[in-house]
């Protein structure tokens, strides 16, 4: 990775949804841009927009507003059948593995799907054959191409949906908190697995989670969104060691670290919960649970992102 | 069971009756489906102390909700069957209970948090309501008064006292556990288990709910049992912890024990597996392969197949618990050479 | 490498059981389930080889006064009705009208609903507003006084009797398929397919009408029963198939006035219409448990 190529580049992004009590503002003017072969990471809790980011990004939501550009090219209004033969180059893992797999194929029919519906190989001898590979990569074992999604565990079913995902040979995959329902011990086999395969196919990875430890572990760039909109953006290192935002501190405070009897950093509770994104004033959204809000943060407009350090940006009034 | 067991039953209970509020001696609980037996509980032995919170840690399938449902004598039947052992709870043997003794001592002894705080509640009754009716089915107490038991219920919880007749849905998931809380405290029970109370929760709002529950079992007096896959929460929240797999206890200690002086290959392979702990880039190193079929246990170790330190010896007979110094104990059979260190340990 | 070598290996080592064998091994573990299949095996049988075994003037349809309302023997098991013809034979022949009132109105109905409730279900909107209100239109017309009417103007026929019945079936095919492909819409692996870059059509063939199915076909097999039911009923009010067809509703129909001296003219026809009905609810009760894979979980 000797250039620096920008292999994703999301511009305004918005996404808003009408229901009964107003405009829902899911996404709200997000801006980022990811290297190719980077990990870029998504952290917020239930509410904050971090999967409809992932879905719009990849067009199975129509953006509201905004441009994505996808290696060179702005997909941003790109038809359902332009977006198809997009579909060989961005991918995306689903969070459940249960309900992510159609319970009436085998193993062997969902991972040979993609390639089937590309016409990425031709033969069937070829495509069974491509489909082994796929479950060693993936590291499933053979015998389980003729069975079905129920009859394994969730360990299981999250590599086969890894495989489909690879099939297709991408470049982007969303991985939209791809290890969040599985056990400890299997969430730590499954992300050794993708960082395995990012180092071995060059794969860029947009990483969308609610568990900041799991974004440590595996991002270049973490990104903290709150209702709809990014609040901070930093390179993984910095955001732990420098966490400027409120939120992102409160958020990092908040996970139990599982070390007893040495001592730890002193706990920030949030006050109150996450309020509806619904007809948002333009005002910070963070503002009723900030415990540093202060007067000029009730009068002054919604904060931008601005940029405190290098690459490091944070949208609040008071950050410096 | 024969008279002398029992006399001997009863005799130990007594015995660890000042300092244990629960004691589980050699609990077998099988399934018994169309397909197999499966053996959820294989010879579980556990012990909370008095106003002291237990963590029961383990995996999907180790028996850790089964557990909580056998101290409360509620595993469903069929399939479910308790095929030995006690639980002695409070100097009483729940499996001995009457139906009768059994409904009142849920409730009024123990109570259960539940993973889920939407399914615990029921949406066309105000919570107000759900707790008066909580605290009526206990005590003595006239509808108006039950229900300003409740309204200080919801005070205590973090809540204020005029959201008392709104319905569950006008709640969200954090608050909507609060009132579970309120209803499970109530009755002012002396034991309280904790399933996932926090796993459907934001982490931020799992820091303020297990803030407020381990504020509320000091100030009552009261001990616990909280189920949980997550170390953290249980470095944040109990005194001792208990780490389960396929249906048996691996290894048992206060938290100081068990977390700086790791004795079990699969508790040590928990830490590994947690990606907090490390720097980032490290490779994780998760414990290979999967948890065994509960229909079809392995003859000795269940955790023999995944260890990197089994020896022949693991295949042939299942570990007891055998003390490590203090209050810690360990089941594993590697401990037979006393030279044994897990890596671990090594480095300090 | 060892492994491309390894990937031609024989698939046919890792063969398992395919969910249609899955299903037809839990569906034989069911004993009422496997009752009712050979016992409409039978039915069928018989009613599929009716003309063969039976001679429709001598045996069917025929008058012969002098053995007329005798009691069940040992040469008319079932007895003989008010025109001395044999209560079994016709009991037995009738089947098939039965059977094709029953099916046709059903598969009817089916394909009518299938068609508008699985666009309804997928497209909602408009399309979903107008397929609804025209089902709650006709759900809220007793389906009996519907078939009625409809019988009425176009005339007494097993066909008419099949175009009526099969409204209502509609109704209630549509409403099922439109509630499970909603469901299965929202469905996460939906989603993966678009991701995978699937087209429309391909996902809702693919995808979404094979896991609605199970729904349906448990359906398709009540709905025959109750069909029957409500066939041998109009028969039975004077609307359905006419006279001297030995449909068991008409035969009920023509034996109500001797059912306190001769009730075996009644008994017989209405216990074929109750085993037959029995027979479907315990296959389709037995497909219930059979069809859900993830009942396992």
């Amino acid at each position: 990775m000797a250039e620096k190529k920008i292999i994703l580049e999301v511009q305004n992004l918005t996404k808003y949804f009408d229901t009964p009590k107003g405009k829902l503002h899911a996404v709200d003017g997000v801006n980022f841009s990811i290297e190719e072969g980077k990990t870029l990471g998504i952290v917020g809790e239930s509410g904050c927009g971090k999967s409809t980011t992932g879905r719009t990004l990849l067009k199975l939501l129509e953006p509201t507003a905004g441009k994505i550009i996808f290696d060179g090219q702005d997909i941003t209004n790109y038809r359902r059948s332009q977006m198809r033969k997009m579909r060989t180059e961005m991918q995306m893992i689903f969070q459940d593995p249960f309900s992510s797999l159609d319970p009436r194929q085998s193993i062997m029919q969902l991972i040979s799907e993609p390639i089937k519906e590309h016409k990425l190989l031709n033969s069937k001898a070829e495509i069974e054959k491509r489909t082994l590979e796929l479950m060693d990569i993936v590291g499933l074992a053979r015998r389980f191409v003729n069975t079905y999604p129920h009859e394994l565990d969730g360990g299981r079913r999250q590599r086969i949906g890894i495989a489909r995902a690879l099939a297709v040979n991408p470049k982007l995959i969303v991985c939209d908190e791809p290890v969040s329902a599985l056990d400890v011990s299997i969430q730590a086999q499954i992300l050794n697995l993708l960082k395995q395969l990012q180092r071995d196919m060059g794969l860029t990875y947009i990483f969308i989670t609610h568990d900041l430890s799991v974004v440590k572990y595996f991002s270049d760039d973490i990104a903290v969104m709150y209702l709809g909109q990014m609040v901070e953006k930093a390179p993984s290192a910095e955001i732990f060691s420098n966490p400027t935002h409120p939120y992102t501190q409160a958020l990092l405070s908040a996970i139990p670290i599982p070390v007893v009897g040495k001592e730890k950093p002193p706990r920030k509770l949030l006050r109150g919960e996450i309020t509806s994104p619904v007809n948002l004033p333009d005002q910070c959204r963070f503002m009723k649970r900030c415990d540093a809000c202060q007067e000029c943060c009730q009068n002054s407009a919604n904060p931008q992102l601005r940029e405190i350090a290098p690459n490091h940006f944070v949208a609040c009034h008071i950050a410096k | 069971m024969s008279e002398k067991n029992l006399e001997k039953t009863t005799a130990a209970a007594a015995e660890q009756e000042k300092d244990h509020i629960l004691d589980i001696k050699d609990l077998v609980v099988h399934f018994e489906t169309d397909e197999g037996c499966v053996k959820a509980i294989n010879g579980l032995n556990l012990s909370v102390r008095r106003e002291k919170t237990l963590g029961l840690v383990g995996e999907t399938g180790a028996g850790k909700t089964t557990t909580a449902l056998s101290i409360l004598n509620l595993v469903p039947s069929p399939p479910g069957v308790i095929k030995g052992g006690s639980i002695v709870l409070d100097g009483k043997d729940v499996l001995q209970m009457k139906e009768k003794e059994l409904e009142h001592m849920r409730g009024n002894e123990v109570a259960m948090i539940f993973q889920d705080p939407m399914t615990a509640l029921n949406p066309v009754m105000t919570v107000g309501e759900q707790i008066a009716e909580s605290v009526m089915l206990h005590e003595n107490l006239s509808q108006k008064d039950a229900f300003e038991r409740a309204k200080e219920m919801l005070k205590m919880v973090g809540i204020a006292e005029s959201r008392a007749y709104d319905y569950p849905h006008q709640f969200s998931g954090g608050m909507r556990q609060r009132v579970v809380i309120a209803i499970a405290l109530a009755c002012r029970p002396h034991f309280l288990i904790a399933d996932e109370p926090t796993t459907a929760l934001d982490v931020t709002i799992q820091a303020q709910v297990l803030d407020l529950m381990k504020e509320l079992i000091n100030n009552n007096h009261m001990s616990m049992l909280l189920i949980t896959h997550d170390l953290g929460v249980v470095a944040e929240v109990c005194d001792d912890v208990a780490v389960m797999y396929a249906g048996r206890i691996v290894e048992v200690g206060t938290t100081d024990e068990v977390f700086n002086a790791t004795r079990h290959p699969y508790t040590e392979g928990l830490f590994d597996s947690l990606p907090n702990l490390k720097e980032q880039g490290e490779e994780l190193v998760p414990i290979k392969g999967m948890m065994p079929d509960p229909m079809h246990l392995p003859e000795g170790c269940a955790f023999a197949p995944r260890c990197p330190y089994a020896t022949e010896a693991c295949n042939q007979s299942v570990p007891e618990l055998r003390p490590a110094g203090g209050t810690h104990y360990v089941a594993c059979h590697a401990y037979d050479d006393p030279n044994f260190r897990l890596r671990r340990n090594a480095n300090g | 490498m060892n492994e491309t070598m390894k990937a031609t290996e024989n698939l046919q080592e890792y063969k398992g059981r395919s969910l249609a064998q899955e299903t037809w091994h839990r569906l034989l573990k069911n004993k009422g389930a496997v009752v009712g299949m050979i016992f409409m095996v039978l039915l069928l049988l018989l009613a599929v080889s009716g003309d063969l075994i039976y001679d429709w003037d001598t045996q069917i349809d025929y008058m012969e006064m002098g053995v007329a309302r005798q009691a069940p023997s040992m040469e008319h098991p079932f007895g003989t009705d008010q025109l001395g013809r044999d209560v079994l034979a016709r009991v037995l022949y009738g089947s098939r009208y039965s059977l094709i009132i029953g099916v046709g109105s059903v598969v009817l109905g089916l394909i009518v609903g299938l068609i508008t409730g699985s666009l309804a279900g997928f497209y909602g909107g408009g399309w979903d507003q107008l397929v609804m209100r025209a089902n709650d239109i006709l759900y809220s017309v007793p389906n009996i006084m519907l078939a009625v009417v409809i019988v009425q103007l176009l005339g007494t026929s097993i066909l008419s009797l099949v175009i009526a019945l099969s409204i209502s079936s509609a109704t209630s095919f549509a409403k099922i398929t439109r509630a499970s492909v909603m469901t299965i819409r929202d469905q996460e692996y939906v989603e993966s397919a678009y991701a995978m870059g699937l087209p429309t059509w391909k996902i809702i063939l693919r995808h979404i009408i094979p896991n609605c199915l199970s729904p349906i076909i448990v359906q398709v097999t009540l709905s025959i029963g109750s069909n029957i039911i409500s066939a041998s009923s109009l028969s039975f009010l004077g609307v359905g198939v006419p006279i001297p067809t030995p449909e068991w509703g008409t035969m009920l129909a023509e034996g109500r006035q001797f059912i306190r001296s001769e009730p075996w003219m009644c008994i017989f026809p209405g216990l074929a219409i109750m085993l037959t009905v029995l027979a479907l609810n315990l296959m389709g009760d037995g497909l219930r448990d059979a069809l859900d894979p993830k009942l396992k979980r």
